[in-house]
């Protein structure tokens, strides 16, 4: 029994290590081929950010599913989302001391994700999540990357023009024009070897293979401890596909990269919800559980009403008190979801 | 006394660091330096393009601070400045020494001033360019 639960164990870190590193390499070779295919590296580069991060999320969730563990993938999602604001920024704010915020960013990325949130909510009122909700789940979601992409598009030209002119005044230094040279022939250079595709077809084989395995030892350890899907969702498969989110978070923090940080965890929130229970619920009826609905996504809701609470009181900064009371709201939620509810 | 000098800044604090480090020049004839380094390092399972992303916004970053170094030592009022800026790769105190020493500077212009919790949780790069400089520093209290 001990060998069993140290195997699943170890299952389980090795699928989290293959799904992250999968995603990684799976979105690496589409934003190469996208690229070489003339899509505009502006709708790259914010697909590839908001998508990155997530997909080990959206492949549980997925994954779980469609193998008979809806509560699973459900718990997942939600779980994440509650991890993402309560956990991450809360360890990132208290570790580097401060999340600056800048205001028009915050206000798209916060909205879009407390309305996601809502929206999620709504639907879970009714039952079952089945595919008219999944519907406006995925256009919802495909709004959301448009303004993503204007909001881009406008930042982009208004940095071209400031690089235009600081091009013409440092011209006069010859190592600059070496670089300038360089880029361009980087730019030039658009063919994708066969070895991009073949990295395309193993980070979906690895994501699929790994997802799979994940699922597999999160339901047997559960089984085996007599925890419930949901839980194993909302807590151990949560946390663990969310390490992308958490060394993005914390490390851009840590380096002063403070739009980086907020924007990742807001677009994954948002990605989780719109996509990871969207598609899944395009394919089958997504069941719904009671405490999903009566505590976890009013959790997940509130944590997100706390966030901007706890920046509106650091005058636009999320601060390292703001961070502990995070840290200390996640442990508050973890122990009465464990212990109490369950 | 001082003829090349080596002023490093991540962004934070320029405004005392460019004052102590004019306050030192005064009327002589003085090559300074800026640098930027911009901190590669990320934990292990950062996503490719996100650490390609952390590069490219620091870089700009470091470009802005440099180039409003530049205005300062720059200024007609500081006509005996020459002025350069250098932007870096890879860890930033290893890089700071490292300079200082291919560019035989005579001193080094830093801030300090992070509390202990912060040089518990972030570390202190002026701690570790003390513990290895090749000339003299000058620790510019921030806070």
């Amino acid at each position: 029994m001990l060998l069993m639960i140290i195997a699943l164990i170890g299952v389980l870190i090795i699928a989290l290590v293959i799904v992250i590193k999968s995603a990684d390499v799976f979105v690496d070779s589409i934003v190469e081929i996208g690229g070489a295919l003339g899509i505009s590296q502006i709708i790259l580069g914010v697909t590839a950010s908001a998508i990155g991060t997530s997909l080990p999320e959206f492949g549980s969730a997925v994954v779980a599913s469609l193998t008979g563990s809806t509560d699973l993938g459900v718990g997942t999602v939600i779980g994440s989302n509650i991890w993402n604001i309560a956990g991450i920024l809360g360890i990132s704010a208290a570790v580097a001391g401060v999340i600056q915020t800048n205001k028009a960013g915050l206000t798209r990325d916060w909205l879009m994700t407390l309305i996601t949130g809502l929206i999620l909510l709504f639907f879970m009122l009714f039952g079952d999540i089945s595919w008219p909700a999944a519907a406006v789940m995925i256009i919802a979601y495909c709004f959301y990357l448009w303004i993503l992409i204007k909001a881009q598009k406008k930042h982009s030209n208004e940095t071209s023009h400031q690089d235009e002119s600081q091009e013409k005044q440092l011209k006069e230094n010859s190592n600059l024009e070496e670089d300038l040279e360089k880029k361009s022939e980087e730019r030039g250079s658009k063919n994708v070897s066969k070895k991009t595709y073949l990295y395309v077809l193993l980070g979906l084989a690895g994501l699929i293979v790994g997802c799979r395995l994940l699922v597999y030892s999160a339901d047997e350890l559960g089984g085996m401890f007599g925890i419930s899907d949901m839980v194993m969702g909302l807590f151990v498969l949560a946390v663990g596909t969310s390490i992308p989110e958490l060394v993005v978070t914390l490390s851009s923090a840590m380096k002063g990269l403070h739009d980086l940080s907020l924007g990742t965890v807001l677009g994954s929130n948002t990605f989780n919800i719109l996509i990871g229970i969207g598609i899944p619920a395009l394919l089958l009826n997504v069941p719904v559980d009671r405490i999903s609905l009566t505590f976890d996504a009013p959790v997940m809701i509130f944590v997100t009403l706390l966030l901007m609470a706890l920046i509106k009181m650091g005058k636009g900064k999320l601060n390292r008190w703001g961070g502990i009371v995070l840290m200390i709201t996640y442990m508050a939620y973890a122990i009465i979801r464990i212990f109490i509810l369950s | 006394m001082y003829e090349k000098i080596l002023v490093a800044t991540m962004g934070e604090y320029m405004d005392p660091i460019i004052e102590h480090t004019l306050d030192i020049i005064q009327e002589r004839e003085t090559e300074v330096i800026g640098i930027y380094v911009v901190e590669t390092s990320v934990p292990f399972l950062t996503p490719k393009k996100v650490k390609e992303m952390m590069v490219t916004e620091l870089t700009a970053k470091g470009e802005e601070i440099l180039d409003s170094m530049k205005q300062e030592f720059q200024s007609p009022k500081h006509y005996m400045i020459k002025f350069r800026g250098v932007m870096r790769e890879g860890s930033p105190a290893d890089e700071i020494v490292k300079v200082a020493e291919d560019e035989g500077v005579d001193l080094i212009v830093l801030g300090t001033g992070k509390n202990i919790v912060d040089k518990r949780l972030l570390g202190s790069v002026s701690e570790k360019v003390v513990h290895s400089a090749p000339c003299t520093i000058l620790l510019v209290r921030t806070s």
